[in-house]
Formats: C-alpha cells, structure tokens, sequence
C-alpha cells in the first residue's frame, strides 16, 4: 500500500457520508476520518500527520450502504465493562465505556498452534510457531468463560478458535466447559483436518453439542493453495461426512477474496444446501489485516455488498441482492444474513416471504398476517419463539445477528438453510463508530473482552501474544 | 380472524363452478379480506399498489377539494391516500362488512375519520346521491361484478356531468387457459376480465368518453411473480392447502404460472381506463 500524498478531499463525483474516526494503519493513532462516496462506493478518508493520507473502500454500494442505515438499531448494554475510558476509542478496549454494544459472540483462541500454516491467517498461527507462541490451560479457558458469563449474563454463543483449536490435547474438556456454563451455541472453528484424520472425534463434539464452523473456501485447487498452502477438499469432505454420520451441524466459512475464489460463492451455497450436515455458510470478505497480502490496495477490497451481488449474480434463480438483510445488532455494513427454505429442488429465500423489518423492528408491530407462517417465521426473524424471557429486543438481536440456524426453522417442512456474509476491518477500513457497535470479541486470558476488529487492528493481539508467550508475533507490537 | 375464514367456507365456490350475484360479491369480499390471501399479495390488492392508484387519480386529474367516491373500497387503502396525499373527501363503498371496519378504523387511526367515511353496500345499488362525486375510483373489482353495465350505469349516476372516472382493471385478449376460468380465477379478477375493447364498449354504452388509457401490465407481472413466490414458500413451509381456500398449493402454483404465462405473451394485463361522464 502506497499512502496518496494528498490530503482525503473530495473529487469530482464525491460525496461527504460523515465525520467518523479511525487510526493510521501505520502508527495506529487516532485520527479525524471522513466517510465519502465515490465511483459508487463507499471510502474511508484520513490523514496521519507522521505517515500521510489513507483511504479504503468500506462498502461497494454506495446507494445500498445508505439505504442499509436505516437497520441500524440501538444497542443493549453488557452487565459489566471491565476497562475504564482514558485514550479513547479504540484504545482503552476491554470492554469500556465507550462500547456501545453487548458481545452475542465471544470468541476464545485456545492456541496457536496450527496444522497448516495459511497464508491467509489473520492470527499468526502456523507450525513453526510453537516456541513463540502459547497454548491455554483448561483453568484459563475456564476463567475467561467466567469472564464472559460475567459481562453477559447468558452468553448467546462463543467459539473456541485458535491456531487451529481442535490439535489441542484439552479441547473436549474446553467445549464442555462451555457447555457446562449454559451457552447454548458453542462452536469449534476448525480446518477440520482431525475431523477428517480422526474418526473419534466428530462423534465427541456430536456427545458434547458442538456447531462445527469449518473453513471451507472453495473447491478449486488454486483457490485452496492461495488461501490455506494446499488442497484440502478431499479432508474438508470427509470431515463433512463424518459430521453428518455423528449428526454435528456445520458451518461452512468461507474466505472470500478478490480474483481468487469470488466466482465461486454460488458454488458453495449450492453444495452447502445439498449437505445434511451443512446448516448455513458464512462468507467473509478477506481482511489485509496480518500476513495475508499486506501489500494489497486497500481500494480494491472485496466489502460485503460485492459478496452479496457475487452470490446473487451466480445463483440468480435463487437469490438477490435484497434477499439480504443487515443484522441490526452490529452496524449494517458489518453483518448481513439472509434464510431460506429448501427441499431439494426449490428454494425460497425468508424476506420474500415476509417484510423482514416488520419482525425486526417490533415498535411499529404491524398487524401480520394470521397464519401458521407468522409463527414459523417469526420465531426465525425475532424473539417470540425463541421461548426466551429476556427483553424482546434483546433475543431478536442475538437471534437476527445470526451466529447459528434458529432451531425453530428445523420444525418445517423444508430445511432452513443460512448465509451470513460478515466483513471484518482491519487498519485501513477501521472506522470507530462501527467499532463502538461491535458484538463479536475476543475473550483474552486477562478477562477483556476486545471487540474482534479492534483486536486484529490496533494491536491487542501482537499485546497478548506478547502478555503470553514473550514475543510479540511478527509484526511489530502495536499501540494498543 | 376467524370470522373471515368462517365466512369463506360458506361462500367459496367449488372446483369450476361460476358464481354469480350476491355470491359473487360476498365470496370476493371474504377472500380479500382472508390474512392468507393477504399475505400471498403482500397486502398490495391490486397491481401495482399505491403507485397505480397516484397514477389513476392524477390521470382523473383529483384534486384538493375534490369529492371522491371509491367503489369497492376494500380496507381503504386508496380512499386514505387519496385524502392524505391529494387532500380529497371521500366515501368509500365495500360490500364486506369486515372491511368497513377495518377501513373506519384505519381512518380514524391516521386522523382522517372527518374526511373519509366507508359504507357498506353494492356496486351495483351505490349508497350515495346522483351526481355528487367530482371523482370516481374503481380499482380492480369490476370484473368481479356480476352486472358490469349496472355498476357502470352506477358510477355515471354518482359522478357530476363532466365529472372523471378512473377505472383499473384486469384485461384479457383472447381465451384464456382453462387454469384461468372458472369460480376461483373469476375472484382473482381474471376468468371475467374484458378486452380492452370490452371496457371501452362498456364505458361508452354508459355514457362516459374514454380520454386515455396506460397499461400497467408490468406490475401485473411482479404481482404474480410475488405471488408465485409465496405460494412456493407456502409449499415449502409444508402447507398443503391455502387456509380455508378450496385450492391446493400446487394447483394455485399452477394457474399462477398460467397467468403469469398469460401477462408475458400479452393475453392477460392491467390498464387504468380515464374516462369522462357526459
């Protein structure tokens, strides 16, 4: 990335969206950041004094970004924050008082040691480094659980990730402690090599009552050694089949990237539709945050608007773009989902079916057709049947923010099948006013809870890898 | 919302039978107020929604002042807009009774209850004096009536000398397919609907001069698409039957694909007819 040399300022066909505030990518400071609109697409402008000016594209679709605004809802406050404000988003991250969000998904990296050694990590995981790196006990695992209990009440759903989690020699015992505290979504984050190597191993997660969310991106064996350093299908299969013999459900999560495996979203959904074990797939734009092509112009990012076209563009008879819906829990442009109903030869998607804001957006409470599809629908767009006691507002959150299939949708006559498309920031696209909403975190062995986007960005993780193992990852420890 | 559904079963014809009359009347009523019905057009009871209807009533050139009569008013949907938007008072006329209600209440809620009313009563006996409407609206339901001159001579009654008509309907050139005839296609505005010459004899045998008329035809076509789209995730939702319909899922699938068949190749559209009473 070359930084322009001239100050952000607006051109011929640009537009002001707002004032926000973001960091250099280079020194990680706070600065003032503009959100324009240009060629049709939504950028993210700054100025560092020290390193110059930077900007990236956050959103391809400027029309639909603006037109999205309006799923924005407010947010729902944690029990606890556990870091005081003193820099300033997002430096004083934890969660502090800034954070304008609870966490609907927590997330553990148990590890980071890994069987593969990606080129696309974002976590600086790999086999060779070990020595370098850390490895949690089941006691901390345990505590940070604590932590995130603590801060949540009941935790919606948390995923242990890595590294590559499932290598490590405690993680049944870890997923059961999940389990074991009451979150009802606990989900493995795997490359699903010992899914595969490991015939023991499915029907274990299956006895404990583990979603699986396995890598999977793509079929082609380019794609495969771009993204993961070898070809993998033949494992990620059978590690699907394995699955659906032991009955866990599946994930599939897919890196999406420029040029590389974009042509094949519609290829995906298609084989993950067909899949008895395969319950949804999640797409998410490659960040340039890590190792995985720093060099890359961040104003040719892939955003979730061109993941949501790739999708609709490559499976036209099913989807469009609109079937698409941004999740109010975090900004709009962050998380958008979309469910559909399929029996094996058609498919319809859910918010062709229903007006999707009437069943986010309970205050207007419209009156709604009196058919067995309002119950059916609605427990899947909202908090009713979810048969929760907590305050509407707060489950349809959790439940629209889509971290997993709501069971309610196993109950009718066709499968319920999901796509989430999620877009992750990283130092060029991290705007903090999104930051502030962020319902997804890490949950580091101190007990913070650091916004995951924060956490890749700013510096928290090279900051803990150094807290853990003494060193500080490659790249230079940021200004956290 | 059981009373519609209660009505439906005693009103709904069976297989093809035609209806006729009251029957007619009633059975329209009760299926366009039944929530399934609702929901498979997505509330929008005739082609286009509230788009066609503006585009109606500019055509009729209704305008601040203006008295409206809206005939088969359904739970007033256009009579509201018609007073919100362009500043009209208007009476709205609807033979089912659940839908006067529905309509007086909606009224009221958006504080319009001084300058819309409805009454109950039939297109082709209207409850209101000779010419006293500047405007007149009758959207997507005179092909459902079962006396078209009647109700057209009804309409020239109600409207001042000079005064408009906007008349929207369903328009069919040449025989429709058998899926399109017959009791449940005739509720559905099709198995009765007129050539375009049809409603052009019809308005000129009543006395009114047609001044112009616009095809709305691509939205007949997205209606039906949508349609088609719900009656697939009702299928796939496992419903066999629509509530108290007597049609199954896949057979309403299959006479929806027919028409949207019809609307692509031209046999089947929607036109807003602007007419002036002599």
């Amino acid at each position: 990335m070359t930084p322009t040399t001239d100050a952000p300022q607006g051109g011929l066909g640009t537009t002001g969206l707002g004032p926000t505030t973001s960091i250099c990518p280079r020194c990680k400071q706070q600065l003032d950041a503009e959100l324009i609109e240009r060629d049709g697409r939504v950028l993210l402008a700054r100025a560092c004094p020290d390193h110059g000016a930077f900007e990236a594209v956050v959103y391809g679709d400027a029309e639909r970004y603006r037109e999205i605004q309006r799923f924005s809802k407010p947010g729902t406050e944690p029990l606890e924050r556990q870091t005081e404000s003193d820099r300033g988003c997002p430096h004083d991250c934890g969660i502090c008082p800034e954070h304008t969000q609870h966490t609907c998904l927590g997330i553990i990296e148990v590890n980071t040691a890994c069987n593969l050694d990606c080129p696309i990590c974002f976590a600086d995981s790999g086999t060779g480094h070990q020595e370098h790196g850390f490895s949690l006990s089941l006691e901390q695992v345990e505590s940070m659980l604590d932590a995130f209990v603590a801060a949540e009440g009941e935790p919606e759903s948390v995923q242990l990730s890595g590294g590559e989690p499932s290598i490590h020699p405690q993680i049944l015992e870890m997923l059961r402690a999940a389990r074991a505290r009451g979150i009802p979504l606990v989900m493995l984050n795997t490359n699903g090599i010992r899914l595969a190597r490991d015939p023991s191993f499915a029907p274990a997660l299956a006895e404990i009552g583990i979603h699986v969310y396995l890598q999977f991106d793509g079929f082609s064996e380019s794609t495969q050694i771009a993204i993961r350093g070898r070809s993998l299908i033949e494992e990620k299969l059978r590690a699907l089949e394995r699955c659906a013999e032991a009955g866990v459900s599946v994930s599939l999560a897919a890196a999406v990237e420029r040029d590389l495996n974009e042509h094949e979203v519609g290829q995906i959904v298609s084989f993950g539709v067909e899949h008895p074990a395969v319950t949804g797939v999640f797409f998410q734009p490659v960040t340039h945050s890590g190792r995985f092509r720093a060099d890359a112009d961040p104003l040719d990012k892939l955003t979730n608007s061109d993941v949501i076209e790739a999708v609709a563009a490559q499976l036209p008879e099913w989807f469009r773009p609109d079937d698409f819906v941004p999740v109010p829990c975090c900004s709009p442009s962050c998380r958008s989902a979309t469910f559909a109903l399929y029996d094996g030869e058609d498919l319809v998607p859910l918010p062709r079916l229903v007006d999707v804001e009437d069943y986010l957006d309970y205050v207007t409470n419209r009156a709604l057709p009196d058919l067995d599809v309002r119950e059916a629908l609605e427990g899947l767009w909202s908090a009713k049947a979810a048969g929760g006691s907590g305050p509407v507002a707060e489950r349809l959150e959790c439940i629209a923010c889509a971290t997993a299939m709501p069971p309610e949708l196993r109950e009718v006559a066709a499968r319920g099948f999901m796509i989430v498309v999620q877009d992750f920031q990283d130092p060029y696209t991290l705007d903090v006013e999104k930051l502030r909403k962020c319902c997804v975190a890490e949950i580091v062995p101190d007990g913070r809870l650091i916004p995951f986007c924060a956490y890749n960005s700013v510096g928290y993780r090279e900051q803990v890898r150094l807290e853990m193992s003494g060193h500080g990852g490659n790249g230079a420890a940021g200004l956290a | 919302m059981k009373p519609a559904g209660a009505e439906l079963g005693e009103v709904l014809p069976s297989g093809d039978a035609q209806l006729s009359g009251a029957a007619l009347k009633s059975c329209c009523a009760a299926v366009y107020a039944h929530p399934a019905v609702r929901w498979l057009l997505d509330d929008e009871l005739h082609p286009g929604g509230a788009a066609t209807t503006r585009r109606a009533l500019e055509m009729a050139g209704l305008k601040g002042g203006d008295h409206l009569l809206d005939v088969a008013s359904g739970s007033g949907a256009s009579a509201l807009l018609a007073a919100e938007e362009l500043g009209a008072t208007v009476v709205g006329v609807e033979y089912g009774a659940d839908a006067v209600r529905e309509a007086v209440e909606a009224a009221s809620a958006a504080g319009l209850g001084g300058r819309v009313s409805f009454v109950r009563g039939d297109a082709e006996a209207l409850p209101v004096a000779d010419s006293s409407f500047e405007v007149a609206l009758c959207e997507c339901s005179l092909c459902t009536f079962a006396d078209q001159e009647r109700a057209m001579g009804e309409l020239h009654r109600a409207l001042r000398p000079g005064g408009r008509l906007a008349l929207c309907d369903v328009v069919s050139e040449g025989r429709l397919p058998a899926e399109l005839r017959g009791g449940l296609a005739t509720i559905a505005c099709v198995g009765s609907a007129l050539s375009r010459e049809g409603y052009e004899r019809l308005l000129a045998g009543a006395g009114f001069e047609l001044v112009e008329m616009e095809s709305r035809s691509e939205d007949a076509a997205r209606l039906a698409a949508r349609v088609a789209e719900r009656l697939r995730g009702a299928r796939l939702l496992g419903f066999g039957s629509l509530a108290e319909l007597p049609l199954s899922v896949p057979e309403a699938l299959e006479a929806v694909g027919a028409a949207r068949e019809a609307i692509a190749d031209g046999a089947l559209g929607y036109t807003i007819f602007s007419a002036v009473r002599r």
